[in-house]
């Protein structure tokens, strides 16, 4: 056979619920890997974002969608010799059989590398795969597979209900469920089989343990399991929403053994080459189990197995599917010992998923078989209670862990009290929510047993009893604190003690081994002094800048108690053999650090990661950092990491010199700082999280470097920085701090509705709403002032039918030395990480732009700005406003570093560093071709949240693609997120007459397809005056006609576009756009972006449109 | 079941828990918490890298006189099954001899509530009613690090008072297989093929496996005069050691080496058929503990995962004529098997029998009970 020399690795697409970035790790390190074997890879990914679509010598980017007619495009450009599935999610799987079921493969010669397609098939395939593991005696829960609702239904009574409803072809477990009843199971087959072909009806596992095993094996046969896993929250709740450890802690060698000689046995009889994700159920009281399902392919769980492990899961699977044996291939992480091998680990991993619920309107927070979370943390501890609480803080980014959720407080006394009736605690257990682990820490504060627990939850009784146990020292230290109160004879003098001398007499005299207890039950130094000052001021109300200084009080208590975190390495041989892994975690079950090898003599950084996923800080920030890490090294700076997510890039094993898999709280970032003394910390790469610790990391006089602190908190601060606008003449929105209701009403009264709600220091619009009326500002204000008690609620003017424009920018000591200017589709109103973005922007006038990059430069000036940063501004009759400026890296930057090829990070990290003068950058304007950005949504994961867009972030991802006009770029970055013209039916309903106005010319468009086409009755008037008739559907049948036309696919396209953001105008559209999403329909909320496609669309079906392929690298080397 | 204390006692276990302390011939000390027996022993200290199966090692007769540390930190979290005596060889219940046959243990977290439906007691209570004394709370991973560089490193644990804890080690002694073989002949299961087994500390799991494979065992205390033996196949066990202590039984294997009876050797007995053969034996710079070694088959690209425990290796070069290697360690390149070139004599390092660990190399059993029946 012709030696591989070319490959197209398929990537995942924008990052949606179920599919995010871990596909941009496991492609990256494929790409790495094949490289390394001297072999050329093409990357086809819309996701513009992420690490692997960044162009590099050699490479060849195609931003396209993942579809079979557009890789047929770049097969016939590239001529590759095989293609690559593997690495690129459910989506590039489901790509590579298609591209296979259509000839494509064979009509070029493109052989597919890794698994046999015929074996993905099965693998899809649930029937075929039951049938397939039944030859093999080997078991699977009793299934059948059904079509149609009344074969379910029949199904469902041959099984016996409870049943578990799953859908085919489907990622993250879309459309799955448990259903007791007809009625259930009715509801559930319906939603599946919209976007399914077919569902299977399998037997209830509830209750039972859920473990998995990822494991490896060549074309040689060798196969091993890298990893087993095990979830806290038995089978019933999907993996991807489990809380997961590995390895497994409650499994016996039999077990254990067991269920992998089963891996094992799975992947030789499917001869599987690469990697294999498998999912067992185990009865937890016999030996009984069966296979759930496997993925035949890199996975969420692959991902998280290797960021556990160390062992780079990705990295040695690409080299298999080449064809090489995993005996000849040598374990990168120790160089020197083989990749055919089991890791030993020496600590316990805990995976907790982030949800992010509270962003969507209506969602119901209970989880089961569907995923809903958008992102991962891992934590990695010595003992279960450190790791569990570091894994809380990581994702609930709040300092003292699970004492953030205190809903049953102890008394004075020292008791719990007891407010829940114990049927309500038993229903809040029972069912689980993205907020069961806090449920079942305070049903165990309230001494509930950890039996009685298990019964209701069937959550193993080791992991229940190792929470009792944190409870426990959380008891322990709460009495120290009741000791102390009790010796006092008088409360009196006590309430005029300042709060850090009451702490430092509580705590003074511990003993070290009661400190060493605290901290190896993973309590922080912030939660000590919590539970500490709750026992003594039950009301304490402190400021996050206070507590940072409380914390100080214990962590200096705790130093002199000889008490600090040792650094261990994940070295995947449990220590047996040397190695020169940089993969560190820091535990304090432990005496000794690990020995680090250090280059002496470099200059060096400390780079924050930003964290779990979530909506609003995603691939795009991993990104900025991994660009930032790559331009350390090649200036000859020692970096080190700080980073908890394993869906990163950042956090591969040599991407950095030191790589801390930690938490970025402040306490740990000090014990970082102790242990790496770096020159200064990096916290603009990495989204808002670890630029919200800047001023207080300043607090601590930790270094900084880029921007100053004071111009970060200058920029966040509304107040401040809506002075520094006016001290600069510059325009913005009038707006006024919500203090008091006079101010309110005034504001009220001079400005009009609508107006902004929105508070400092916020992330992605979190909490920031339009009121249109007194009834909404109520309600949005108590909201925002619940989010942010520290800082002030703004409320700023809201401008309708204003144009919103970016730049993205890096300064040097406040010279900017280069900006993009991007522009939204839509007009301001939309969050602009759901807008569709335009770079570089096309309608913009060149006084506007002038007066852009004017202002852009004087605020980099007035902040004295070193780094990166983005200005949001809006553009209304020849007016430029100014609405908010980040000191940081921004979501669009490999978006406009990507298409202006100029590499904006690794500008800012020169500037950074500043160990130079930097000339400016001029940035080609205007470009022979330009990228349109758009935003991916996870709505119909969601059961109940509202797909509307509006001024809160809701999108879980993006894709850009590049054309020579905004028509070419734009339908292929919709048709790449997931926007699918009209075929069969399309409904309309529009709220405002100017908004109905501005969608004339796409009825008429619409007109022109003779599908047929349904409007509300004001809608429908409004343009058959016009000559435009379309059949009417009233609001008042809702529940009959519409409902039924999208319940029986009949509608494919939904435009609707909400009169206002009032509750009432919200509700009435509500139902017919969460039922539109879920059965697959494209929803439009928006006038602009409906406007521009359908006008798109129909100059493409004119000929108007070019549509060419043409990768990155050509583009920006001017190919036309 | 649920095994262990509720929260009140536990509390009072804390505050009653006494400290112990385990002291290294490198003259190092590190106290921990005392688990189990109120003991104190000495023992060369070793660890394990295996993640499960702390009741198959502890009960591994090859861990006789060592004191075994984990290198997981988290241990007893499934309790300790029954040790079904009464089904001696067939319980599933992770015995691989009738006892804990390690003389110490460490880790550095035991579980002392542990939950497991076959679990019928905690580590600590096991380790107590066997009188084998532990220290939790040590730094595990600095330990091994200790262990990997110091080879050959003794330790003692002291429970309670540190009396006696300056007294100087003793020199390593002599393993005597005595301590760990059958006192007796036995015969176990019936079948048409009667297998002797050599016991030198045998796994319960080799005799399991036999007997599930049909054959008839009859077990042998290791001193036992072979010519007296009535079989259709040998099996040499593994056991503790140096394989140069098994002086005698080197000898008789010698006079078995004939070419109408199948010889099978497993760890510490394939090091025997190695010394009776004519090669030599070394102790290893990092003695191989752990489920995780992968070995291949010698000239094949064919691997396989073995769960292994030894601290002594056959030296390659010094295979007479006649044998050749049959696997090897795929890091560290040392023999983990050989075979004759012609007569049905053949051994291997690691634990087909897997109890603990992987159990992807049973088809050699298989293989050695089908030569007997071919």
């Amino acid at each position: 056979m012709k030696p591989i020399q070319k490959v197209i690795l398929l990537g995942s697409g924008g990052l949606s619920i179920g599919q995010a970035g871990e596909f941009d790790y496991s492609g990256f390190q494929a790409i790495r890997s094949l490289e390394e074997e001297g072999i050329q890879v093409v990357i086809v990914n819309p996701n513009i974002a992420t690490v692997q679509t960044t162009p590099k010598e050699g490479r060849k980017v195609y931003l396209y969608p993942v579809e079979p007619d557009w890789v047929e495009k770049v097969i016939e450009l590239e001529k590759p010799d095989g293609i690559i599935a593997g690495f690129g999610g459910q989506t590039a799987l489901n790509c590579a059989i298609r591209l296979d079921s259509l000839g494509i493969l064979e009509k070029h010669g493109v052989r597919n590398l890794g698994t046999a397609i015929d074996v993905l098939r099965l693998t899809e395939d649930r029937d075929l795969f039951a049938q397939s593991m039944k030859a093999q005696s080997i078991p699977v829960p009793p299934s059948e597979a059904a079509d149609r609702l009344e074969i379910a239904l029949a199904a469902a009574e041959r099984i016996g209900y409870p049943v578990i409803v799953r859908a085919a072809y489907a990622l993250g477990g879309l459309g799955s469920g448990f259903a007791k009843n007809p009625r259930e199971l009715r509801h559930l087959v319906e939603g599946a089989l919209a976007t399914s072909p077919q569902v299977l009806i399998e037997k209830s596992l509830w209750g039972w343990k859920e473990v998995e095993y990822e494991v490896m094996r060549d074309s040689f046969g060798n196969a091993i399991t890298l990893c087993n896993m095990e979830n806290f929250d038995p089978l019933g709740v999907h993996t991807g929403d489990s809380i997961v450890v590995a390895p497994s802690q409650t499994l016996t060698d039999a077990e254990y053994q067991l269920l992998r000689n089963t891996s094992l046995k799975i992947v030789q009889s499917l001869k599987i080459i690469g990697e294999c994700n498998v999912q067992f159920a185990l009865n937890p009281q016999s030996h009984e189990f069966y296979v759930i399902e496997i993925n035949a392919r890199l996975s969420r769980s692959s991902a998280l197995a290797s960021k556990a492990t160390g062992y780079p899961i990705a990295f040695v699977a690409a080299k298999v599917v080449t064809g090489k044996s995993l005996l000849e291939i040598k374990n990168p992480l120790t160089g020197n010992t083989t990749a055919y091998f089991e890791p030993a680990l020496d600590y316990i991993a805990v995976k907790i998923p982030k949800w992010d619920l509270k962003k969507f309107r209506g969602v119901s927070r209970t989880i089961g078989t569907t995923m809903k979370s958008i992102g991962e943390v891992m934590a990695i501890g010595r003992t279960f209670g450190e790791a569990i609480q570091k894994g809380i803080r990581m994702v609930t980014e709040n300092e003292s862990g699970w004492n953030g959720f205190v809903t049953h407080p102890r008394t004075i006394e020292g008791k719990t009290s007891l407010r829940l009736l114990p049927k309500a605690l038993v229903e809040e257990l029972a069912i689980a929510t993205d907020a069961r682990l806090f449920k079942i820490v305070d049903a165990l504060r309230q001494s509930i047993h950890p039996e009685e627990i298990h019964q209701i939850t069937q959550i193993d009784l080791w992991f229940l009893n190792g929470l009792a146990e944190v409870v426990e020292v959380e008891n322990e230290i709460c009495d120290r604190a009741q000791k102390w109160l009790n010796s006092k004879p008088s409360r009196a003098p006590i309430e005029s003690a300042s709060i850090k001398e009451v702490l430092n007499e509580i705590l003074i005299g511990a003993s070290q081994q009661a400190w060493k207890r605290w901290k190896q039950s993973g309590f922080s130094d912030e939660s000590i002094a919590k539970l500490c000052l709750s026992q003594v001021f039950p009301k304490v109300l402190l400021s996050k800048s206070v507590w940072v200084d409380v914390a100080q009080v214990v962590r200096a208590l705790r130093l002199r108690a000889g008490v600090r975190p040792v650094v261990k390495k994940m070295d995947t041989s449990a220590g047996e053999f040397p190695s020169s892994s940089n993969y560190l975690y820091l535990t304090y079950q432990g005496e000794v650090s690990d020995e680090i090898e250090r280059v002496p003599g470099r200059r060096s950084a400390l780079l924050l990661g930003g964290g779990s996923y979530r909506i609003g800080s995603s691939v795009e920030f991993d990104w900025c950092a991994v660009s930032c890490l790559e331009k350390l090294r090649e200036l000859g700076w020692s970096s080190s990491v700080i980073n908890c997510n394993p869906e990163t890039v950042s956090t591969d094993f040599n991407l950095s010199d030191q790589l801390y898999f930690e938490e970025l709280s402040l306490e740990r970032i000090l014990d970082v700082r102790d242990f790496e003394n770096p020159e200064g910390l990096i916290v603009a790469m990495s989204g808002q999280l670890p630029n919200q610790l800047a001023p207080h990391l300043a607090q601590l006089d930790v270094p900084l470097l880029g921007h100053l602190w004071r111009s970060i908190d200058q920029a966040e601060d509304r107040k401040k920085f809506s002075a520094l606008l006016d001290g600069l003449k510059i325009d913005q929105p009038r707006w006024v701090e919500a203090k008091s209701q006079i101010a309110i009403e005034q504001f009220v009264h001079e400005v009009g509705f609508p107006i902004l709600v929105r508070p400092s220091y916020v992330l992605s619009g979190a909490a920031m709403s339009v009121a249109v009326d007194q009834e909404t500002l109520k309600a949005h204000l108590s909201r925002a002032q619940e989010i942010s008690s520290e800082h002030p609620v703004i409320l700023s003017q809201y401008f309708d039918g204003a144009k919103e424009v970016e730049l993205d920018g890096v300064a040097q000591r406040g010279r900017a030395l280069a900006t993009a200017i991007s522009e939204h589709i839509e007009n301001a109103g939309v969050h602009s990480g759901d807008a569709t973005l335009v770079f570089p922007s096309q309608n913009l006038e060149p006084e506007i732009l002038e007066k852009v990059q004017a202002i852009g430069a004087a605020i980099a000036q007035a902040l004295i700005l070193n780094g990166p940063f983005n200005i949001q501004f809006l553009v209304k009759e020849g007016k430029v406003l100014v609405i908010e400026c980040n000191v940081r890296a921004s979501r669009s930057f490999p978006f406009v570093s990507k298409v202006s090829g100029e590499n904006f990070i690794s500008l800012a990290t020169e500037a950074i560093l500043d160990t130079k003068d930097l000339p400016a950058v001029s940035i080609k304007a205007p470009l022979k071709f330009l990228g349109v950005k758009s935003a991916m949504f996870s709505f119909q994961r969601l059961a109940g949240a509202d797909p509307v867009l509006g001024v809160e972030m809701a999108s879980t991802g993006e894709v850009a693609c590049l054309g020579t006009s905004v028509d070419e770029a734009l339908l292929l970055s919709l048709q790449a997120s997931g926007v699918k013209p009209p075929q069969k039916g399309v409904l309309i309903s529009a709220g405002r007459m100017e908004e109905k106005a501005r969608l004339i010319d796409a009825v008429d468009l619409l007109c022109e397809l003779k599908i047929p086409l349904y409007a509300t009755p004001g809608t429908a008037q409004f343009f058959r005056r016009r000559g435009l008739i379309l059949r009417e559907i009233s609001w008042d049948s809702v529940g009959s006609t519409m409902i039924k036309l999208i319940q029986e696919n009949a509608l494919d396209f939904v435009i609707n576009i909400p009169k206002d953001y009032s509750e009432s105008e919200l509700s009435r559209g509500y139902q017919v756009r969460t039922l539109a999403v879920r059965h697959g329909c494209t929803l439009m909320t928006n006038v602009e972006k409906t406007d521009r496609f359908l006008k798109a669309l129909k100059r493409k079906q004119n000929g108007d449109v070019l549509e060419r392929v043409f990768s990155l690298e050509l583009a920006c080397q001017g190919f036309c | 079941m649920y095994t262990g204390a509720n929260a009140a006692e536990l509390k009072s276990n804390q505050e009653s828990s006494s400290s112990a302390t385990l002291v290294l011939s490198n003259g190092m000390r590190f106290s921990g918490e005392s688990i189990g027996a109120q003991a104190s022993i000495e023992g060369e200290l070793i660890f394990t890298t295996g993640m499960v199966g702390y009741t198959q090692s502890l009960t591994d007769p090859s861990y006789f006189g060592q004191i075994l540390m984990f290198t997981y930190p988290l241990i007893g979290n499934y309790g300790v099954a029954h040790a079904q005596l009464d089904s001696e060889w067939f319980g599933q219940s992770g015995f691989e001899s009738d006892r804990i046959r390690a003389s110490g243990v460490i880790v550095a977290t035991d579980s002392a509530r542990a939950y497991h439906w076959q679990s019928q007691r905690t580590l600590g209570d096991w380790l107590k009613k066997e009188s084998v004394p532990g220290i939790a709370g040590l730094d595990t991973r600095y330990l091994t690090q200790l262990i990997r560089s110091t080879p050959g490193l003794r330790a003692r644990i002291v429970g309670g008072a540190t009396s006696g804890s300056d007294e100087q080690f003793k020199a390593p002694g002599e393993t005597s297989l005595s301590s760990v073989s059958t006192p007796t002949r036995r015969v176990i299961g019936k079948g048409s093929k009667r297998i002797a087994l050599v016991d030198c500390g045998v796994k319960w799991n080799i005799v399991r496996q036999l007997i599930d494979l049909e054959c008839e065992v009859e077990l042998l205390p290791w001193s036992t005069d072979l010519s007296t033996v009535d079989c259709s196949g040998w099996l040499l066990s593994n056991g503790p050691g140096d394989p140069q202590n098994a002086g005698g039984l080197i000898d008789q294997v010698k006079k078995i080496m004939t070419a109408d009876r199948p010889i099978f050797g497993i760890c510490l007995g394939y090091q025997i058929l190695a010394l009776a053969a004519g090669a030599k034996t070394e102790k290893l710079k990092f003695g191989h503990r752990g489920h995780n070694h992968s070995v291949h088959l010698v000239g094949t690209n064919q691997g396989f995962m073995t769960s292994q425990n030894h601290g002594y290796c056959v030296i390659e070069e010094t295979l007479p004529e006649g044998w050749s290697p049959w696997f090897k360690h795929l890091n560290d390149g040392t023999l983990e098997g050989i075979r004759h070139q012609s007569l049905p004599h053949r051994g291997v390092q690691f634990h087909p029998e897997a109890a603990a660990g992987p159990q992807d190399t049973r088809w050699l059993l298989e293989n050695f009970i089908q030569e007997i029946r071919s």
